[in-house]
């Protein structure tokens, strides 16, 4: 029982990491419709935010705080000057963004050295329930993924700028006609969209230490994700990154962990080969 | 429009002729030539091949910085044989095919007289073809590693799974327990240490609760944690690398494996991969390795080395016997003491001398190559992680065999 427990947590808390991740790139897919492969080092560079105000003595929610706003800040940036050159060719645009990701990971590799560095976690240690531990740290990354996700769901069905984002999604040429400004919008999304990325980095450097290839990590996982999910909505790739996520954390509870590791992305391709539009069919929130 | 494709055309042959001229020239090719030019004959060349660039960077620097410390200190002593010794740096950039390419540059452009480097054994496997058989050249290996590696002209200065197993297992059964887990990254090192460190364990009275494998890029553990927790086990012998090892490491913290009184250990722990985790989590973790900086308090020649690398190089790049930078000092001075008993630099010379070659005094003590076998005896120390430092807790009696070939 108490064994099932943690099970059930441990699985659930990985599950959140995955869904953390996946929100920033399913909004810039679903909402943009692009494939954003530099999405990986937004997550990075929000570690790496968050280490600099561990190494620069600063409290760590400091670092933590800030991350979102400065990946944000520079994702706006990139989409102006670069990303935008690149809806008219979706193709250029998976290439570009991995040329960017690939510049933002070497340039972090440079800074740290190659090393892998740890960065505390602001609530440490374990909660304690009879003779089970479990993470305190996770325990808070799931509340807050819990969180995010509704304020995102929020922000974009009930807010007036989501109501923009969509209109812009579904007929650009019409939502231009009523006045609203495309590029705006899509320099937002962009920004949102990294910014969330920046937030996870910060919210999961503690659990996994500081690296160059953190990003990466979790870069395929997210695209299957979003591929199982469904592009188009904004529920279907975290409905997607939810499966992906529990998957691979339960699986190595029962078998070994090097066939689990290949068996996750069996079974999302047999999947998508029967739904190809994935788990949540359809554009909308 | 003609005259645009022209120009493009013309752009795209400077640019050509650069990217040649750059694949000709060597980007990632360092020479740090001979001190003095009027020397009676041409200088020794010494070639390094190692990981300049790549995810393991900072191991690569720190042996190239160690050999540029070893053979300027030989410089300033009058050379070998009365000749200078001249540096060739090459990147193997933790990629075999670029590494393969470099190390052909030492060979056939630079005519070096001996490579060392050489850090993954992948990367060994990859690039001592090219260096013994094709090449003519001697070889020197400096990393720990799994062993078995027997090809004539390669010699290996890490230590093997014999130095690192045969005194460290009873020493983890006698303060940690009889009950062993044995997670493990799914490549060569692992498996291969692993067949070895299961016959200690078993012939020291200890027992392997279970061996597993995972993806080298796996960060969740948490079925591994609980099979360790829910066992009891008492060792954790790990060999999980990293990005992997840090996230292990809290997990079982966070499942109190240490407050249950668990001892981890981990043979490949140094000075360097101690920041991976914050020291509560690694508190009483187990190395047993060739050298540890605390050396540095008892041991007056260890201080000497480690005062000239840190005053030569400050910086993050340790010197530490984790990324083979000891076994670089080693492989490089008794690869001199080599090269002064056989009095010439052709291969067939030195290799027999380096054979039953000795140095008196090296990082953590001194060493010498068993005859015939191409490995090399040396102390061994076995160390616990205390507050983010060291602590020496054992060390050989003497210098321990590699049983290796």
């Amino acid at each position: 029982m108490a064994n099932a427990f943690v099970a059930a947590f441990e699985i659930l808390s990985f599950g959140a990491i995955i869904v953390l991740i996946v929100l920033g790139l399913g909004i810039i897919a679903s909402m943009m419709g692009i494939f954003n492969f530099a999405q990986g080092e937004f997550v990075l560079l929000g570690a790496y935010i968050t280490y600099l105000a561990y190494a620069k003595g600063l409290p760590i929610w400091a670092g933590m705080v800030a991350a979102p706003f400065v990946v944000g800040a520079l994702g706006f940036a990139l989409e102006a000057l670069i990303i935008r050159r690149f809806y008219a060719a979706p193709i250029v645009a998976m290439l570009g963004t991995y040329a960017l990701g690939l510049i933002i990971r070497e340039s972090v590799r440079g800074l740290i050295g190659g090393f892998y560095l740890t960065v505390p976690e602001p609530i440490g240690g374990s909660i304690d329930i009879g003779a089970m531990h479990i993470s305190a740290w996770r325990f808070t990354i799931i509340i807050i993924t819990l969180l995010v996700m509704g304020l995102c769901y929020l922000l974009l069905s009930r807010t007036s700028f989501g109501l923009r984002v969509r209109a812009t999604l579904e007929n650009p040429s019409l939502a231009r006609a009523s006045g609203i400004s495309t590029p705006l919008i899509y320099g937002a999304t962009f920004a949102f969209g990294a910014a969330l990325a920046g937030l996870a980095g910060a919210l999961i450097v503690p659990v996994f230490s500081l690296f160059a290839d953190l990003g990466l990590r979790f870069l395929i996982q997210g695209f299957v994700a979003v591929m199982v999910g469904g592009v188009g909505s904004f529920i279907g790739p975290v409905a997607g990154a939810g499966l992906i996520g529990t998957l691979s954390a339960a699986l190595p509870w029962v078998m070994a962990p090097v066939v689990a590791d290949v068996l996750v992305f069996v079974l999302a391709i047999v999947f998508i080969k029967f739904r190809p539009q994935g788990l949540i069919a359809g554009k909308g929130v | 429009m003609l005259d645009r494709t022209q120009l493009t055309r013309r752009r795209f042959l400077s640019n050509f002729a650069f990217a040649s001229g750059a694949v000709a020239t060597g980007v990632g090719s360092w020479v740090i030539p001979a001190p003095w030019a009027n020397a009676a004959e041409a200088p020794i060349k010494v070639g390094i091949a190692t990981d300049l660039t790549g995810p393991i960077a900072y191991a690569g620097n720190a042996d190239a910085n160690v050999a540029k410390m070893v053979i300027k200190e030989i410089n300033a002593a009058g050379g070998l044989l009365g000749r200078p010794l001249e540096l060739y740096i090459e990147d193997t950039a933790s990629n075999e095919s670029v590494a393969v390419g470099n190390v052909r540059k030492l060979i056939q452009r630079d005519k070096v007289d001996m490579v060392l480097g050489g850090i993954t054994s992948s990367m060994r496997n990859a690039i001592k073809d090219p260096i013994v058989a094709r090449g003519k050249t001697l070889y020197i290996y400096p990393q720990l590693y799994e062993g078995k590696e027997c090809t004539p002209y390669l010699f290996c200065t890490g230590p093997t799974p014999a130095q690192q197993c045969d005194e460290f297992i009873p020493w983890l059964i006698k303060n940690g327990g009889k009950k062993f887990a044995l997670p493990s990254a799914n490549y060569v090192w692992p498996h291969t240490l692993n067949v070895y460190a299961r016959k200690v364990i078993e012939q020291n009275g200890g027992e392997v609760v279970f061996e597993e494998y995972y993806p080298l890029d796996q960060v969740d553990f948490s079925a591994t944690v609980n099979r360790i927790v829910s066992n009891k086990v008492d060792v954790v012998f790990n060999t999980v690398i990293p990005p992997g090892v840090g996230p292990f490491f809290k997990q079982l913290y966070e499942a109190g494996f240490l407050k249950n009184g668990g001892r981890l250990a981990c043979v490949y722990y140094d000075e360097n991969t101690l920041n991976i985790n914050q020291a509560a989590e690694i508190e009483g973790l187990a190395s047993c390795l060739d050298y540890f900086k605390v050396l540095t308090k008892e041991n007056p020649f260890d201080a000497k080395i480690q005062a000239a690398y840190e005053k030569d190089f400050p910086g993050n790049f340790l010197f530490a016997a984790g990324s083979a930078a000891t076994g670089t000092y080693r492989g490089l001075k008794l690869w001199e003491a080599a090269v002064k008993e056989a009095g010439k630099i052709d291969r067939e010379s030195v290799a027999a001398a380096l054979d039953h070659a000795k140095i008196a005094e090296g990082p953590g003590g001194p060493a010498e190559m068993v005859p015939g076998k191409r490995h090399c005896k040396m102390k061994m120390y076995t160390a616990v992680a205390k507050g983010g430092n060291y602590e020496i807790v054992a060390r050989s009696n003497g210098l321990v065999d590699p049983k290796e070939c």
